[in-house]
């Protein structure tokens, strides 16, 4: 019977997995043969059951920082180490850099809990799809949608032709701040940047490092910001400074 | 000038910072997949935190190529070894059942057509009758039809040769088409 030629080759036709010419001549079959065609159907349509009735089970919130707690500080000896050029001035000079660094971190660092809120709802926001609640390049709708929602209204503009593009933004919780999330890229990174009110001076910009994140805050005319990406420090620095510069 | 605070451990975070660009973005895949294999929460996070501990471990082993594929894998053998230290032989990664081959399979045919509308079933049904299935077959069906893979990649991270993943596949659909019937068939007993 003609059907035992190409009864195997059936759930290939299902899945797309078939090259031509095989997959000319297994269609042309099918196409004729009522009982093969019925199977096709049959595995295809237990396919589409699978995508669309079966519960996909997310991470559960939470063990996405407690992977990246659990990851070592250090990385294996056998990664070449590139600050070499530090480590070349010897031990006292770095030792020496390391303790102004610590200095200027105490003297700047922003509060730590928010820090780690700022980066935890950041990489949320990658993961889940949940990036926008408005997704439009348009600063005009950004930003009166954001009005509309929160008790400030953080500025939001196109940087488009300085290299950051915005795409949309959102609201987010942020440490129990209720505010805004307004997302750029830069090539292929994502900076969020998260705004709430919060009462006090102007401030500098005071930029940290942590879990692989870089993060640039300030205060201006009473609204707080945490601009959190993987982007090169730099380059955030210059973003915080070309959104919040005035 | 340079600034120190941010150059000294640079090579630290940032290797840690490639990885987790890398793999974070694929983690519900990785618990999903967990979850499916042990059936529950609790050890699907543990099995997930193994997995990650254990990919950046070996991140060097990476050589591009899709990063979820070889995430999968890690996770699937985080999964057999916790099967090894935490259960009985009850949960033993079943071998396929023995004589079952396409024709068997098909041979069940429905007595009420009604039956094959595969579509009318419920999410929770679905769920109990995956369960039900051996988990070389549940995986294969996961990694197709949920995540998307080629028979090459699934092959990859089962560590099965591609033309065992195609037989495994389509078995897998019958036996689970056949679960769903002998559910039908019941239900229309008891008249639900």
């Amino acid at each position: 019977m003609a059907c035992d030629r190409f009864r195997a080759l059936l759930p290939l036709l299902a899945d797309g997995a078939l090259r031509q010419p095989r997959r000319f001549f297994v269609a042309r079959h099918v196409a004729g043969c009522a009982d093969c065609a019925a199977r096709v159907e049959e595995l295809q349509s237990v396919g589409t059951m699978l995508r669309t009735k079966l519960p996909f089970h997310r991470a559960p919130p939470g063990l996405a920082a407690r992977i990246g707690a659990a990851l070592p500080r250090e990385a294996p000896p056998s990664v070449p180490r590139r600050w070499f050029p530090v480590q070349a001035f010897g031990g006292g000079l770095a030792g020496a850099l390391a303790g102004v660094a610590l200095t200027l971190m105490v003297v700047s660092a922003p509060r730590d809990a928010v820090v780690q809120g700022a980066i935890d709802s950041h990489v949320r926001s990658l993961m889940a799809e949940h990036l926008m609640d408005v997704a439009t390049s348009d600063q005009h709708t950004v930003k009166p949608w954001l009005s509309a929602r929160l008790d400030v209204s953080p500025p939001v503009r196109d940087l488009a032709d300085l290299g950051f593009p915005l795409l949309g933004g959102r609201l987010d919780y942020v440490d129990g701040h209720k505010g805004a999330a307004v997302v750029y890229r830069h090539a292929k990174h994502i900076i969020n940047l998260f705004a709430w009110a919060a009462e006090g001076r102007d401030t500098g910009f005071s930029e940290t490092a942590r879990q692989g994140f870089n993060v640039v805050s300030w205060r201006r005319d009473g609204i707080v910001y945490y601009a959190v990406s993987d982007l090169e420090a730099d380059q955030l620095a210059a973003f915080a400074r070309l959104v919040g510069g005035g | 000038m340079v600034r120190p605070h941010r150059t000294q451990g640079l090579a630290q975070d940032d290797r840690k910072r490639r990885f987790e660009l890398l793999a974070l973005p694929h983690l519900d895949a990785a618990f999903n997949l967990a979850r499916w294999l042990t059936g529950n929460s609790a050890d699907a996070e543990d099995v997930v935190q193994d997995a990650y501990l254990r990919a950046y471990r070996y991140f060097d082993s990476f050589h591009g190529g899709e990063f979820r594929v070889w995430l999968l894998g890690i996770v699937r053998n985080c999964f057999l070894d916790w099967i090894k230290e935490n259960r009985s032989s009850r949960m033993l990664f079943q071998a396929e059942p023995a004589g079952e081959t396409d024709e068997t399979l098909w041979s069940e045919r429905p007595r009420d057509p009604e039956a094959l509308l595969l579509e009318s079933i419920d999410s929770q049904t679905l769920e109990q009758l995956m369960l039900r299935l051996p988990l070389e077959y549940r995986e294969v069906l996961l990694l197709r039809e949920v995540e998307d893979l080629s028979y090459k990649e699934i092959a990859a991270i089962t560590t099965t040769p591609t033309g065992t993943v195609m037989s495994r596949l389509s078995r897998a659909r019958l036996a689970l088409r056949k679960l769903w019937l002998g559910a039908h068939a019941t239900e229309a007993v008891h008249g639900v």
